[in-house]
């Protein structure tokens, strides 16, 4: 994919975040997205527990948490596809429960599975999306070779989409999503099942979208996406909005810690405790064949640990010793490990 | 705009399934053609005919038995042949034209017919009385030339020839038998049959086994994608009805075209028929919706959808007509809304009734309608406000 041509959006600093919307119809605002206290109840559970979070002109935010954390409800919610139960949602100043049919002229979703009609081709199923945005005519026509040539499908146009690989229908699900020149660009964990090549692709293109000033909403349970797309990330687990920032803030709070990640064998349990006791280990988590530590300073840490394993019986494969990032992060604020 | 939008996408996916288009357009016209050629011959009585005379005036004889309503002349070469199949219940009589039949009438000496029957009863009784009218009929002609050759001029053979051209140009006054009770009435057969009950029957599968596509659109995150876009659940509701609305619409209109234009169908009053025809396609309409709501994968609308629909048409009259049907059986397929659309399409096709003459059929297929949109609407909408 190539980048989108700019929306005009003014890129995410603090002296642009204040600007008037690209199209008439809504308030000034300085962040295309505010979620406040967001909260959602399907029955007696909580899917979403009192989520804030704002996005700005030009920013491109991560909901990173494992699956069931409530990123797709919170998706869903922001794109007006379900109410809250409690707390708001702005999008370009316009209030998403009370005005969504202008709220949602401004939100460009791509779903997490893909929608598209498999028995239509690439242009008929963008004709399709584009009016339902109310696009028609000649405007329609243009906009459609637009989005085909962004999404690098120029050639297979008039191909049916049940004729194209993977990445090709990911590309085209996120392109159906760009037709009426969205504000918020949403996207629930547009990779999944994408080979690397195409995942690749697709976040290129989605890097290339925000650096035009889209605001990008970007839900995924893939650390290293988060990392490499997102501004600021906010972390999800069971509901709750348990921190966010940049990458930068986030690790920080970890304390510079390192992941030490063993393959072991026989005795986890004995080890996993002995790990406990020691100094300078703040975190330890077991999983099958798998114990993760959490420690300052991991690689001075490794010997007394690996002497802590044959002590306990346990026989290590293989050793890896990780410095901070979102995964550390998220294990130290949620005590278990990010994964599927 | 967005209804019609989602309308023709949808349009345009059915042009291109050839399953779908298999049960438009050519599975409605087998049946149609299968249907009515079965029942076309239910109300002809088999004749056979032993024609010991070769003369003109036997051939006639014998041509007017096959020309007569009811009955069809088979050839039997002699007597002991035509009994036999008498005896085997082949033919319900057999005519014996003796020898000297013209020759006889000519020269003004009476001839007699023998008939051989199994009884005046039930269909032979029948049989024997339109015989008689046939021999009478030539021996009214007959009578006509002995008597004008005798006081007037000419030949007999010329004589009689004016006679017959005499009583083909008279007007005549026929007898029509209703058999009326609390229930029933004459059969409706052949295509007036086949082509009106086809078009119930299909317009109402293929909108049933056309809720798989709704399932599907569903299924896909279509509907839930529209509805991230400012497109109101009503518009989506909207744009799936006018869709089934559509295909139904082109269903019957196909059947009504070609049941008149190839199996030379009579659709009755225009303006009767083409109420009954929209109010039918509402009825499909409704069933359709209600099908891609209440499955939850298209194969099982696919399935179900059509056995359901056969079902309603067996016991609605779709297959056979209602009034050989016993009483109960006929009473429960009022259940349905195939057999109050038979029922009008009888009226109108085989009785020649109008508007007026449908409007209690009518009344209840609104009132199906109504339910079965009604009910699809809310779950519809229900379906895509909590998906």
């Amino acid at each position: 994919m190539t980048p989108a041509p700019s929306t005009g959006a003014a890129p995410a600093s603090a002296a642009a975040r204040a600007r008037e919307p690209a199209r008439g119809g809504g308030d000034a605002y300085e962040d295309v997205l505010v979620a406040s206290h967001l909260t959602r109840r399907f029955g007696d559970r909580v899917a979403v527990d009192d989520v804030s979070f704002h996005i700005a002109p030009g920013e491109a935010y991560g909901l990173l948490g494992p699956n069931g954390a409530g990123k797709t409800t919170t998706i869903r919610l922001v794109c007006g596809l379900l109410s809250p139960d409690d707390g708001s949602i702005e999008v370009a100043g316009i209030d998403v429960t009370a005005g969504a049919t202008r709220a949602k002229a401004r939100i460009g979703y791509v779903p997490q599975e893909v929608s598209l009609y498999p028995d239509l081709t690439a242009r008929e199923n963008l004709a399709f999306f584009g009016r339902l945005y109310r696009l028609s005519g000649s405007a329609l026509r243009a906009r459609v070779d637009e989005v085909l040539e962004l999404v690098d499908l120029t050639d297979r146009a008039d191909d049916r989409v049940d004729a194209y690989s993977g990445g090709m229908r990911r590309r085209l699900n996120i392109g159906a999503s760009l037709l009426h020149r969205p504000e918020l660009l949403v996207l629930d964990e547009p990779t999944v099942g994408v080979d690397p090549q195409s995942r690749h692709a697709i976040m290129e293109s989605i890097r290339a979208l925000g650096s035009s000033g889209l605001a990008v909403l970007y839900t995924t349970h893939y650390m290293e996406e988060a990392e490499r797309l997102c501004d600021r990330v906010g972390i999800i687990d069971r509901g709750r909005l348990v921190a966010e920032g940049t990458r930068r803030e986030l690790v920080a709070r970890v304390g510079e810690r390192d992941r030490i990640l063993l393959s072991a064998s026989g005795s986890l349990g004995s080890f996993a405790a002995a790990c406990r006791s020691m100094e300078g280990i703040d975190s330890v988590d077991v999983s099958d064949s798998t114990v993760e530590l959490l420690a300052r300073d991991g690689r001075l840490r490794l010997p007394t640990v690996l002497a802590a394993a044959s002590s306990a019986g346990a026989s290590v494969r293989s050793v890896e010793v990780v410095e901070p990032d979102l995964e550390a992060v998220f294990l130290h604020l949620t005590g278990t490990a990010l994964r599927e | 705009m967005t209804a019609v939008t989602l309308a023709w996408t949808e349009l345009r996916r059915a042009a291109r399934d050839r399953t779908f288009l298999f049960f438009v357009l050519f599975l409605p016209f087998m049946v149609i053609l299968l249907i009515g050629v079965t029942t076309s011959g239910f109300t002809q009585e088999r004749v056979a005919v032993v024609q010991a005379d070769r003369s003109a005036m036997a051939d006639a004889l014998v041509a007017g038995l096959d020309a007569a309503p009811g009955l069809r002349v088979v050839r039997a070469t002699t007597r002991d042949a035509g009994v036999q199949r008498l005896r085997s219940g082949e033919v319900t009589a057999v005519v014996l034209v003796p020898a000297g039949f013209s020759s006889t009438l000519q020269s003004g000496g009476s001839v007699v017919v023998p008939v051989l029957s199994t009884g005046e009863v039930g269909s032979g009784g029948s049989t024997l009385t339109t015989i008689r009218s046939v021999v009478a009929r030539q021996a009214a002609t007959v009578q006509a030339a002995a008597f004008a050759t005798r006081s007037v001029s000419g030949t007999f053979d010329q004589n009689h020839a004016r006679a017959l051209a005499l009583q083909r140009e008279s007007p005549t006054a026929g007898v029509r038998t209703e058999v009326v009770d609390s229930a029933s009435s004459y059969l409706p057969l052949g295509f007036s049959y086949s082509a009106p009950t086809m078009l119930v029957l299909f317009v109402f599968i293929n909108a049933t086994a056309g809720g798989a596509a709704i399932i599907q659109t569903r299924r896909l995150g279509i509907f839930s994608r529209a509805l991230a876009a400012p497109v109101r659940p009503r518009d989506l509701v909207l744009g799936e009805g006018l869709c089934y609305l559509t295909l139904a619409v082109a269903q019957a209109a196909l059947i009504v075209l070609v049941g008149g234009l190839v199996f030379g169908v009579n659709w009755g009053n225009p303006l009767a028929a083409t109420v009954l025809v929209t109010v039918w396609c509402l009825v499909g309409t409704g069933a359709g919706l209600v099908s891609g709501t209440l499955f939850h994968t298209p194969e099982q609308a696919s399935a179900i959808g059509p056995a359901v629909g056969i079902a309603f048409g067996m016991l609605g009259g779709c297959m056979w007509p209602l009034e050989i049907v016993p009483a109960g059986v006929r009473a429960a397929g009022h259940l349905t809304p195939h057999a109050w659309a038979v029922d009008a399409w009888v009226t109108l096709l085989s009785r020649g009734g109008g508007l007026s003459d449908i409007l209690g059929p009518l009344a209840v297929l609104s009132a199906f309608a109504v339910a079965l949109l009604g009910t699809a609407t809310l779950r519809l909408r229900r379906s895509l406000t909590t998906a």
